[in-house]
């Protein structure tokens, strides 16, 4: 009796346990091996939005105290849609949507989506505010659902938008990065996607490291970029009126810390919302400061000078016979009145812009010696923290003809991105040391740890006696030249150059009355905290780039002295104590 | 010679069926507790998310507050450009003291 008893007992356990595997190995299959059919098959059932809520790590600006303003965020609302076979008065289903969702839904699309019977959902109005949304949920309308969505959001519109950039759908399903930092650091911004429900069984077998060690923690987060948001709106606004006065193609602006390489703002026009996608023109959409080669002009002579002063080929005492115009390999180079200077010394190079003096100091430098600090300057992309950066069209320093390399000496016959150029320019402000220009300082991640990035890779190019000497020469430029003299401010040396570039003709020449200007300056000269570089393409009715582009360099230079409170280098009393006065 | 029994004093079938109700209670509370903890993590999430929208929307009247400062020209609504700035020595931070 009792041994039967046992058997008993034995068999339903056997059967217990037995029933408890089946059951295990069903869940295994159904939540491990075909958990991903499943989900899928769910999300078909059941087109709700809540499940595909989208997700996104923000990016932000930082203003000059520090603080983080959200550049690109996320913003919440709903999504209206409808079920055309339960939906009984389209009519009143209609004015009831478009009382919170008008600029979305017309009347006709409304009528057409709910005239589609075959259908079960039919999403029908998009980015309703949350306030609206919840009453119109609340109101109960048969046939009209009101989900959960979340889109990204720009709240400074078109401030920064080509270098922050845009998420759009990609060949896939998914909202990706499509350009500028939103491609750049999809990695981190992205999220994996966890949707509201979760599956325990699986997370239970399948995540146990999760528990430990997190990966998702170690990437996603938010990126902090160096882009100052009331500096860059000022550069906005001057490149927005410089672009409308003359009608040119297009302008852009870079301020950079010549010392780190941090950009605290980099404008273009024309330019686009990033919350109005649909009324963006695609070709604004790239960031012409690294996809875009220009030949520069004049600002290149202020490198053809230091690389002379550096190979030690001449001396700022050094002098020339100045004829106005040369003959070199059949072709004639002359500066740009044509007039001759005589025997001036090299400072008159920068200080009237000379082509000829650029291209003796080429011819004294050799080629070689300029190939290769031409090659160190541009030969290599700068590392920005961009996608897409382009390389400098540099053919001509592969040639031997003495012309190419004279033209290349003022700026023609070399075409270099923004970037590049004012990287290269940097090195003159920063001592002879090229530097990483980047966006982003740092990437806070969500396990709550922030991880500065770095940017400290250096490229020793000129010496720094040799940039020194370049910069008294820009210097002297901005105090005697610039204005006439009048642009001089007592209380800071600032270190400028004008380029004016012909525009090729797409057929092997230039026109001769179409221009490329440009602008470069840093700030105090023998200290500087900024580097501007300006750029206006084919300008109207103007000629020269100190025509079009002073005003609004001494403009942004005058705000960035007010906005930070850049101290006086030059100028104040030697009595301690007493005040020094600036006229404006 | 005497063998040694183990007495228990109740039946292992109402011990077996005693712990099938107690680890069912449990598993049931700790589904509850997790389905739980999900919700409220889904309600916290979206709150945060919604906080985070609201403060989107600061920041845009900011930054467009910002813009609509910088592209007004100040001579046009009565104000002129200074016409001297004097600069002043900075204190030390011992004499406010």
């Amino acid at each position: 009796m009792r041994a039967q008893f046992r058997f008993r007992i034995r068999l339903v356990l056997a059967g217990i346990v037995l029933a408890a595997c089946i059951v295990l190995v069903r869940l295994y299959f159904i939540q491990i091996v075909h958990g991903a059919d499943y989900a899928e098959k769910a999300d078909r059932q059941f087109a709700s939005g809540s499940s595909g809520l989208f997700d996104r790590g923000n990016i932000y600006f930082t203003d000059k105290n520090g603080t983080n303003i959200s550049a690109a965020t996320l913003a919440t609302g709903f999504l209206v849609a409808i079920n055309p076979q339960t939906l009984q008065d389209p009519e009143a289903a209609y004015t009831a949507i478009a009382a919170v969702a008008s600029s979305t839904v017309t009347h006709d699309s409304f009528i057409a989506s709910a005239a589609k019977k075959s259908q079960v959902y039919v999403e029908v109005a998009h980015h309703v505010p949350d306030a609206q949304g919840q009453a119109l949920a609340a109101l109960d309308i048969p046939g009209v659902q009101v989900l959960r969505e979340r889109w990204r959001y720009y709240p400074g519109g078109t401030l920064a938008s080509q270098s922050i950039g845009i998420v759009s759908y990609g060949s896939g399903d998914s909202l990706i990065g499509q350009t500028g930092l939103e491609a750049q650091y999809d990695g981190t911004l992205s999220r994996s996607g966890d949707s509201l429900y979760k599956n325990f069984f699986a997370e239970l077998f399948s995540n146990v490291g999760n528990l430990l060690v997190n990966a998702k923690d170690a990437r996603e987060g938010d990126i902090v970029t160096t882009i100052e948001p009331e500096v860059q709106t000022r550069l906005d606004h001057d490149l927005a009126e410089v672009n409308k006065r003359y009608s040119s193609k297009e302008s852009g602006g870079i301020i950079m810390d010549p010392s780190t390489g941090a950009i605290i703002a980099f404008g273009s026009y024309p330019t686009y919302d990033g919350n109005d996608l649909q009324s963006v023109n695609p070709k604004v959409l790239g960031n012409p400061f690294v996809e875009s080669v220009h030949e520069f002009g004049s600002i290149m002579k202020p490198l053809t000078m230091t690389s002379g002063l550096d190979a030690g080929v001449i001396t700022p005492e050094t002098t020339y016979n100045d004829t106005g115009c040369i003959t070199v390999s059949t072709r004639k180079i002359c500066n740009w009145d044509h007039k001759a200077r005589g025997v001036i010394p090299m400072q008159q190079i920068i200080l009237q812009s000379l082509n000829v003096g650029a291209s003796w100091v080429a011819t004294q430098l050799g080629q070689e010696k300029f190939r290769g600090y031409f090659t160190t300057l541009f030969g290599q992309k700068t590392g920005i923290d961009l996608p897409y950066e382009g390389h400098a069209l540099l053919s001509n320093l592969s040639t031997t003809q003495q012309v190419n390399f004279d033209n290349m000496s003022f700026g023609q016959g070399i075409a270099v991105t923004p970037i590049q150029m004012i990287r290269a320019l940097g090195a003159i402000a920063n001592g002879g040391v090229m530097v990483q220009p980047h966006l982003v300082s740092a990437i806070r991640l969500d396990s709550g740890i922030e991880r500065s990035l770095d940017w400290s890779q250096k490229v020793p190019v000129f010496s720094a006696i040799a940039a020194r000497e370049t910069t008294q020469m820009m210097t002297a430029l901005v105090d005697q030249k610039l204005e006439n003299g009048k642009a001089i401010i007592p209380t800071m040396s600032v270190a400028a150059k004008t380029g004016t570039a012909q525009l090729t003709d797409g057929h092997g020449g230039y026109y001769d009355n179409r221009y490329f200007h440009s602008f470069v300056g840093f700030f105090p000269s023998y200290s500087p905290r900024f580097i501007i570089l300006l750029y206006t393409n084919d300008p109207q009715n103007v000629e020269f780039a100190s025509e079009t582009l002073d005003s609004t360099f001494l403009d942004l230079v005058h705000f960035l002295i007010d906005y930070y409170q850049v101290p006086p280098d030059r100028g104040l009393s030697a009595q301690s104590g007493t005040a020094s006065t600036t006229s404006l | 010679m005497h063998k040694f029994r183990f007495h228990i004093p109740f039946s292992p079938v109402s011990l077996a069926a005693g712990t099938v109700v107690v680890l069912a209670v449990v598993y049931i509370g700790m589904i509850a507790m997790v389905m739980s903890y999900a919700a409220l993590t889904i309600e916290f999430t979206q709150s945060v998310k919604s906080d985070e929208a609201s403060l989107a929307v600061l920041e845009s009247q900011y930054l467009s507050g910002v813009a609509q400062i910088e592209s007004v020209d100040y001579r046009t609504i009565g104000y002129a450009a200074p016409v001297a700035q004097i600069f002043v020595p900075a204190a030390s931070m011992t004499a406010l003291r």
